[in-house]
């Protein structure tokens, strides 16, 4: 097993969304623009990494029995570590994502990589893991944003792609439009996957 | 191994760690984060008082706009624009509840005649690409030079003067009915509100 294996593994291979489908409810909830995606991505990620550094320290002083709440513990106090250092010194960025922020607790993602990988892990290991997972979670949520608002707002970044012209597909911002983007996103995956083999 | 006293001493070791780490954070957050919010407040306050050359948040005052659910009184900060010390204008923040999704906060700025200068929203919660074209500055010219008398307070859509935005009909409509409500209030209680003297600060 070495460490860019690994670090495939967890980006690509098993990435979060589009092969775990785990941390649904951000993928969904959070992609209406490409820019909404990535600053969701890259503070999952951060707290991804932060509490696998400290699950893996921790490891061997953790009993099996209070694993889960010591866990939600450590991943809880990243994230409101991130939610107040973002309103003090990203305002806007806090502004645009400030109520999906608390959300990242919740995220199964976090749990599932702490229980599955950086409780059985050293250090090193585990902030790979913890790296290319955050950013497969966040190429895969950066993707959905882009797709969803280059139909729904036939912009790209912000920045309009199709002219002024162009009659928004209002369904793709909208809540279904995740599901149906996401499902197809799938549906692609999964052909180009059975090609491969 | 595995015995009570010992889940019970890691699991508060754990909580008591985390407790320390995050008063820390909130101890060195604290005053940016009170500065940010300050400057955002002053921010909107430029945007809808153009004429004032006095520091508006400083110049104050609270009146009481109704009850809550709890029969606690509801409180309106009003924010006095005064350009070489004669007053030039009055900022007040209103919510919309009726908006798409969540509250819409904005700040609104008249002359004291009550005929609006500007408005800016502050925080909204409307869908990316439609509703939250609300906060576009086309959207927002809609109100300069506005006032109770002279408009019907109402989206196109509904037979009023508004632009509505296509595609999103509720999160304009909510705008638009909060700003009268605003300006009702401030016409109701036009001569508390330039009262002298509560709120002055030397």
């Amino acid at each position: 097993m070495t460490l860019g294996r690994e670090f495939l593994k967890a980006l690509w291979q098993n990435n979060a969304v589009f092969r775990l489908l785990l941390g649904l409810c951000p993928a969904l909830a959070v992609t209406t623009s490409a820019e909404n995606g990535l600053g969701m991505g890259l503070a999952t990620t951060f707290v991804l990494v932060c509490s696998n550094i400290v699950v893996s320290s921790l490891r061997k002083v953790i009993p099996a029995k209070v694993r889960i709440p010591s866990f939600i513990v450590v991943i809880a106090s990243f994230v409101t570590v991130v939610q107040l250092c973002m309103e003090a010194y990203f305002y806007d960025l806090y502004k645009a994502l400030g109520i999906f922020i608390p959300l990242i607790v919740v995220n199964c993602l976090i749990l599932g990589r702490a229980e599955a990988f950086a409780s059985k892990n050293r250090l090193f290991p585990a902030v790979v893991d913890g790296v290319g997972m955050g950013l497969g979670f966040t190429l895969a949520l950066f993707v959905l944003g882009s797709v969803r608002e280059l139909f729904g707002s036939g912009a790209l970044l912000g920045y309009s792609v199709f002219g002024p012209d162009y009659q928004p597909l209002l369904l793709m911002i909208l809540p279904p439009g995740a599901f149906i983007a996401m499902g197809l996103l799938l549906a692609v995956m999964n052909k180009l996957d059975a090609r491969h083999k | 191994m595995n015995s009570m006293p010992r889940l019970i001493l890691v699991l508060t070791l754990i909580t008591a760690g985390a407790g320390l780490i995050l008063s820390l954070v909130e101890l060195v957050t604290r005053e940016p984060i009170a500065e940010q919010r300050r400057l955002e407040t002053l921010r909107a306050l430029k945007a809808v008082l153009p004429q004032a050359n006095n520091s508006p948040d400083e110049d104050t005052v609270q009146l009481v706009t109704g009850k809550d659910k709890r029969g606690r009184d509801v409180q309106r900060t009003f924010f006095r624009g005064k350009q070489d010390g004669a007053l030039s204008g009055v900022a007040f923040k209103v919510v919309a509840p009726d908006g798409y999704s969540g509250n819409i906060d904005i700040m609104v700025g008249i002359d004291p005649s009550g005929t609006i200068a500007g408005i800016e929203i502050l925080s909204h919660a409307e869908t990316p690409g439609l509703g939250d074209k609300i906060t576009l500055p086309s959207f927002k010219a809609n109100f300069a030079g506005k006032n109770l008398g002279n408009t019907d307070w109402r989206v196109k859509k509904d037979g009023g003067e508004f632009d509505q935005i296509t595609g999103a009909t509720i999160s304009p409509r909510a705008v638009v009915g909060a700003v009268r409500k605003g300006l009702e209030f401030f016409r109701d209680h036009r001569d508390e509100v330039l009262a002298e003297n509560q709120g002055d600060k030397p």
